[in-house]
């Protein structure tokens, strides 16, 4: 859904170059609100009286007060760069940039957002917006196919790399449960010994891979949920931004169980089950 | 020529339920080609004192002495080059490397003391050959019987030419007719001028020995030489 | 035995799982690797990327971006300055817009990226069929080269004639459509793979812009002469117009690197950071097992006179056959690996095709190498400890009483 923004504020980037503290006092002058970053760069504060110019020369430099100091929306796909920000009144924002010989300098803007009523459809409006007004462009916020597609991009590497992850794992944990399982081997071959069946062995085993396996993934996931904090204070510290890189969300929790606990399990009757293949006799015998 | 001297040795270990002191004042000498049998029940310090008399470890109280040197004097480097050059141990276990050959086994002592290939290689066929094992060079530990191990365990423990052999429970694991032939290649060894030292609870082994000490609750009670 | 042939020996008695092993360290060290080459991948490939398009100064109106900024104003005049210079071989003014080829309907027009460039001596594209923009000074040739993303999408090729409307400024415009000949097929650094690209001379877009006496250029790239470096090509360039924007190619990805390339080399670092700590993990639990199940034996070898340290040396010579063996085969893995990883991160909208995100420098391989020493010495330390302070007797004696 596309949401109206009460008052059309664009940030301003490249257009405003002078931001000077204002040197006269002022009456009633038109306020505007600058991000966070900008205040801390340029030590502003609320109440400042600031003169902003469309470029380095100073054009059309208007005297303005900071009414306030916002926090600007994290945006991942801008990850790095400064956010030195103003916002404005669009009658403001229009008279500073627009050209004075462009009699329709006050009426050209870059966007519009619009929020539509609960239940209506994005799509249908935008199509029919975009046949009523040619030469604009209409798309649902959903369809940002330019942002979506680089965190999609994204999400494959991650994964790409969390297999990579599980299956180091996987051969890692086959090498301790051979390992472990041969420390046993003497044990195992007395159990076989004194009557119990392979399949009497095997669930033992499948009981302990249960309990060993659950009992390490829990622990995996806590070390995750500690290392959730260290890396988004890390990355929100590094970009000095609100944005949140890790997050260990519900599904994430089962999505780790379901594959942590079956191949822990997995890894350990395997490994018992090609013991118990060898008779009892060269299991005790060393 | 006295080889061990153990004056007055007690060692003691720290236990949950109070220190336990597994040699108790005991005093020994043994001379170059002695045969020295220690007979006890179980727990009563036997294999602790053969751990002492060979360097393995060190008595909480009293004086040992190896071929005239103060062991509790010595670096764990030099009791190391001792037990490699001048003492063999024989196990109740065999403790053979499973992933060498036999050959390689009895090899291995002479490498670790710069003992040069070919010399090593030479003496490895004299040994194999003198425990009866020419023909299993080749095997490893697997391939082999309790007793060809225990023979090739020896050989091992020969390898440097030590002037002592201590052996715990040689035939431990044995059944009776292997033991009878490790008893009997163990008195070839005494008899061939290595002083041996045997800890076992097995009598007919014991009788074989020229001095057989009983020990209990750390102490040795008797000695008796047997002509 | 030397110590090497021993932990060989000793690995061979347990083949699978030494090979286990072996596979756990290979799988680590090739994300390793991965992570290593990802860490400067994007600034190397920039990096070559600027370098081969031939120029290697940038000069702008302001620090925006080429496009996004105000024009360099009297461009002919600003590059007839700039090639006096001793420092500078030679220039180009750039010029950026958009445009639509107008299809026969239904067909709907095809959008594509537009240059406008002064043929001169140096081009940034290379022309893979038919022949380059002709000449001809102050004249419009009537001529355009395109992509091959264009070319297909057009179905044309060098000789057909198609009918462009430009974009040339950010607010709406009508601008009425110019008829041009395809002069030849080019290749355009910086292309994304579906990107379609098309360019101009300066005088053939100003035309199509409908500003035929515009002399704005967004962007003027410099080649820098022979006996000169790109910084005093730049510092010559901001003598003689301090009121431009001059940056090197070095410049240029420094500061990248510093901004959107960052994220790629910080999670590099936090992966491979993470890579090592598993290893290190696995590889200790891996040595220190194989210690404990060995504790009678390395008791025994202490007993008949192995010294502490050979006993020590027996552990490191594992721990380093097992990950310098694994480590080794890392490397082609990684590189299989760099690749698939490097497939899916070029879908990237936005990137230019050209570009990639893995790329092997030697200093990677030392760097992959040392790490992975540093892993096998560290994750010996344990087990080594275990090792160097095992009490003998106690231990034998355990061994015969379990």
């Amino acid at each position: 859904m596309v949401r109206l923004a009460a008052l059309a504020a664009v940030a301003l980037t490249a257009a405003v170059h002078a931001f000077e503290p204002a040197s006269r006092p002022a009456g009633d002058l038109p306020t505007i609100l600058i991000s966070r970053q900008l205040a801390t760069a340029r030590g502003l504060r609320a109440g400042d009286d600031v003169r902003l110019a469309r470029d380095r020369n100073g054009r059309g430099a208007r005297t303005f007060r900071i009414a306030g100091i916002y926090e600007p929306t994290p945006d991942p796909v801008r990850i790095g760069a400064a956010r030195h920000e103003a916002r404005l009144h669009l009658p403001d924002l229009l008279a500073l940039t627009g050209e004075p010989d462009d009699p329709l300098a006050d009426e050209n803007v870059d966007a519009i957002n619009i929020a539509l009523r609960p239940g209506a459809d994005a799509g249908a409006y935008s199509r029919t917006l975009g046949a009523r007004a040619p030469g604009i462009t209409v798309h649902p916020v959903a369809d940002a196919a330019g942002g979506a597609g680089v965190f999609v991009v994204l999400e494959r590497f991650h994964l790409a790399i969390a297999i990579v992850t599980i299956v180091a794992s996987t051969v890692f944990l086959l090498a301790l449960t051979v390992m472990l399982v041969d420390e046993r081997r003497e044990t195992v071959g007395v159990l076989r010994l004194i009557g119990l069946t392979s399949r009497r062995i095997l669930l033992q085993v499948f009981a302990e891979g249960i309990a060993l396996a659950g009992t390490g993934a829990l622990f995996g996931i806590l070390l995750a949920l500690a290392s959730e904090g260290l890396i988004n204070r890390y990355f929100q510290w590094r970009y000095d931004t609100a944005l949140v890189f890790v997050r260990i969300a519900p599904e994430v929790i089962w999505r780790t169980l379901l594959i942590a606990v079956p191949l822990g399990v997995a890894g350990s009757v395997l490994a018992s089950w090609t013991l118990l293949r060898r008779g009892p006799l060269a299991l005790v015998r060393r | 020529m006295t080889l061990v001297e153990a004056c007055g040795v007690t060692r003691v270990f720290p236990m949950p339920a109070g220190p336990g002191v597994a040699v108790k004042d005991v005093s020994l000498e043994v001379g170059a080609g002695d045969h020295v049998a220690i007979c006890g029940p179980s727990g009563c310090g036997k294999s602790t004192l053969l751990h002492l008399l060979g360097c393995v470890d060190a008595p909480t109280t009293g004086a040992l002495r190896f071929e005239g040197r103060d062991v509790a004097a010595l670096g764990d480097a030099e009791r190391s080059r001792i037990r490699l050059t001048r003492i063999g141990f024989v196990f109740q276990r065999f403790f053979l490397l499973p992933m060498l050959t036999a050959a390689e086994n009895v090899e291995l002592p002479q490498a670790e003391a710069g003992v040069p290939r070919a010399e090593r290689v030479a003496r490895t066929r004299d040994l194999l050959s003198y425990v009866g094992l020419s023909a299993r060079a080749d095997h490893r530990p697997s391939q082999l019987s309790g007793g060809e191990m225990q023979r090739v365990a020896i050989a091992r423990a020969l390898a440097n030419r030590p002037g002592l052999l201590l052996a715990d429970e040689p035939t431990g694991e044995l059944d009776e007719a292997t033991g009878a032939q490790i008893a009997a290649l163990l008195d070839r060894v005494n008899d061939d001028g290595t002083a041996l030292v045997i800890v076992t609870h097995d009598q007919t082994l014991a009788r074989r020995a020229a001095r057989v000490l009983q020990m209990k609750d750390g102490r040795i009670l008797d000695g008796c030489h047997r002509s | 035995m030397r110590a090497l042939r021993f932990a060989a020996r000793t690995l061979r008695r347990q083949p699978a799982r030494a090979l286990l092993g072996i596979l756990g360290i290979a799988a680590v060290g090739a994300l390793l690797f991965d992570m290593l080459l990802l860490s400067r991948g994007l600034v190397l490939s920039m990096e070559d990327a600027l370098n081969r398009a031939g120029f290697d100064v940038r000069v702008t109106a302001t620090a925006s971006l080429p496009g996004t900024g105000p024009r360099i104003g009297r461009a002919p005049a600003v590059l007839a300055t700039l090639t006096a210079l001793p420092e500078v071989d030679d220039a180009v003014a750039l010029r950026f817009g958009s445009g639509r080829v107008l299809m026969t309907a239904p067909s709907p027009p095809v959008g594509f990226t537009l240059f406008g460039a002064e043929p001169s001596r140096r081009r940034f594209w290379t022309v893979i069929r038919g022949r380059d923009l002709a000449a001809r000074g102050d004249a419009p040739t009537g001529e355009v080269l395109i992509n091959e993303a264009l070319a297909a999408a057009l179905g044309v090729d060098a000789g057909a004639s198609i009918a462009i409307r430009a974009s040339c400024v950010r607010a709406n415009e009508a601008l009425p459509p110019v008829h041009v000949r395809v002069a030849g097929v080019a290749r355009f650094p910086f292309d994304t793979v579906e990107q379609r690209t098309a360019a101009l001379s300066r005088r053939d877009f100003a035309v199509a812009c409908g500003e035929p006496d515009d002399e704005g250029a967004d962007l003027i790239l410099v080649a820098t002469a022979p006996a000169y470096g790109p910084d005093q090509a730049r510092d010559a360039i901001a003598r003689v117009h301090p009121d431009l924007h001059a940056v090197s190619n070095a410049q240029l990805v420094r500061q990248l690197a510093a901004t959107r390339f960052s994220y790629f080399r910080q999670i590099s670092a936090v992966l491979a950071t993470v890579t090592l700590a598993f290893g290190l993990l696995l590889i200790t639990v891996l040595l220190t097992v194989s210690v404990n199940q060995r504790l009678g034996t390395i008791a025994a070898l202490r007993a008949i006179g192995f010294s502490s340290r050979r006993m020590v040396a027996d552990v490191l010579a594992e721990s380093a056959l097992m990950v310098g063996v694994g480590g080794a085969l890392a490397l082609p893995v990684g590189l299989l690996l760099a690749a698939w990883l490097d497939r899916i991160l070029k879908r990237m909208p936005g990137l230019p095709a050209e570009l990639h995100f893995f790329v092997y420098e030697p200093r990677a391989l030392w760097l992959h190498a040392g790490l992975m020493g540093a892993t096998a010495l560290l994750a010996a330390l344990y087990p080594v400890r275990l090792v160097s302070r095992l009490p003998i007797a106690a231990t034998l004696r355990s061994e015969i009483t379990s």
